[in-house]
């Protein structure tokens, strides 16, 4: 009797407080903006100061590098900074493919991440054959199987993906290497 | 014959056991290597009449990894002689009912179809996990060179190394962090 009095304690609790108290935050640890206080003598100053990104200092750009042969296109316009670069990015290289994609392991649009459309296209595919590889099983949904271990038939056993079929336009079918 | 020549023709005509893991491995890639180690191929004094192979102990057979959609594509053929006997199996199915018979099946497609193919393929040894026996594993004296290296998780990877690798992309300046 007592634990359904406070069950239905705690319930109505709930709604009351889900209704009437909003959810506000005044910092987190990766806003991008942050709301810094300062007194001085007896007023309050509050302002909100742009923060820097946690990413700035480790950044890699083709302009830093200093023995780095630039790319010749044969158009005027500016390669993209992973263009200009030159990495061989494979999908294992989960280390790279991860500063691309969410905390739910959804690749960023491209005005986010700033890639011109081929390496977009690139960077995407990779991102879920990494997935499918199970490569990244923690920057997933919450809800969705991680482990490859605990998929369902095919999709339990280990997989690795040729980058080559990226932008193949059809894929063509295995040929049969030993066949005589 | 001099003792040094002695122990030079024991050590070339001795079977060497060569182990080799699977662990994230085409098997039909690796099947090319692993006979080339089985037939002998790999030795200056090979002729096909002349039995020099080695044996090949795999290890890992459980954790081969077949290339994009290919585990459901690859369908394994098998006719009883009947009628209506013929079946297809495809290559998942196959890996759950016996883990080592991707890999054998790969190796022996992989060699010509001759009469001694039945007696190399008895050199070869395939285990599904890491364990071999000890009879066998007191045998081993090579590894062979993976094809693949394993690919590494990203949860496996020590956070802080996560967070000091270098950067290649950076947010937009008013971008929050989800
Ligand atoms: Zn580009």
């Amino acid at each position: 009797m007592a634990a359904l009095v406070r069950a239905g304690f705690l319930s109505a609790k709930n709604t009351v407080l889900s209704t009437t108290v909003r959810c506000l935050s005044t910092t987190k640890p990766l806003r991008l903006k942050e709301i810094k206080e300062q007194r001085e003598g007896t007023t309050l100053v509050v302002e909100a100061v742009t923060a820097a990104s946690p990413r700035s200092e480790l950044l890699v750009r083709a302009e830093k590098i200093k023995d780095l042969v630039p790319i010749v296109t044969e158009a005027s316009a500016k390669p993209c900074y992973m263009c200009a670069l030159g990495l061989d990015v494979k999908h294992t290289d989960v280390l790279i493919l991860s500063q691309f994609v969410r905390t739910d392991g959804c690749m960023l649009p491209r005005r986010i991440t700033g890639l011109c459309r081929r390496q977009q296209k690139k960077i995407g595919k990779m991102v879920s054959m990494a997935q499918k590889a199970g490569l990244m099983i923690n920057l997933t949904p919450a809800a969705c199987k991680k482990d490859p271990t605990r998929r369902r038939e095919h999709k339990k056993f280990n997989t690795y993906f040729d980058e080559n079929t990226i932008f193949m336009k059809k894929i063509p079918k295995p040929v049969d290497r030993f066949k005589r | 014959m001099s003792a040094a020549k002695r122990v030079q023709q024991w050590a070339t005509f001795a079977r060497t056991w060569h182990v080799f893991d699977c662990k994230w491995q085409d098997p039909y890639e690796s099947a090319n290597i692993i006979k080339k180690y089985l037939m002998g191929l790999h030795k200056p004094i090979y002729h096909p009449l002349n039995d020099c192979g080695d044996v090949v102990v795999c290890i890992n057979s459980r954790n081969i990894a077949l290339r994009g959609d290919d585990w459901r594509q690859r369908a394994y053929f098998h006719h009883t002689g009947y009628p209506g006997g013929a079946s297809w199996t495809l290559a998942w199915e196959l890996h759950n009912k016996d883990p080592t018979l991707i890999i054998k099946k790969a190796v022996y497609r992989a060699m010509k179809g001759n009469l001694q193919r039945r007696h190399t393929m008895e050199r070869l040894f395939i285990y599904p996990g890491e364990h071999i026996p000890a009879e066998v594993q007191q045998n081993v004296s090579n590894q062979i060179r993976q094809i693949r290296r394993v690919p590494e998780r990203l949860d496996h990877i020590p956070e802080e190394e996560v967070k000091n690798f270098p950067k290649v992309m950076d947010y937009p300046e008013n971008y929050i962090l989800k």
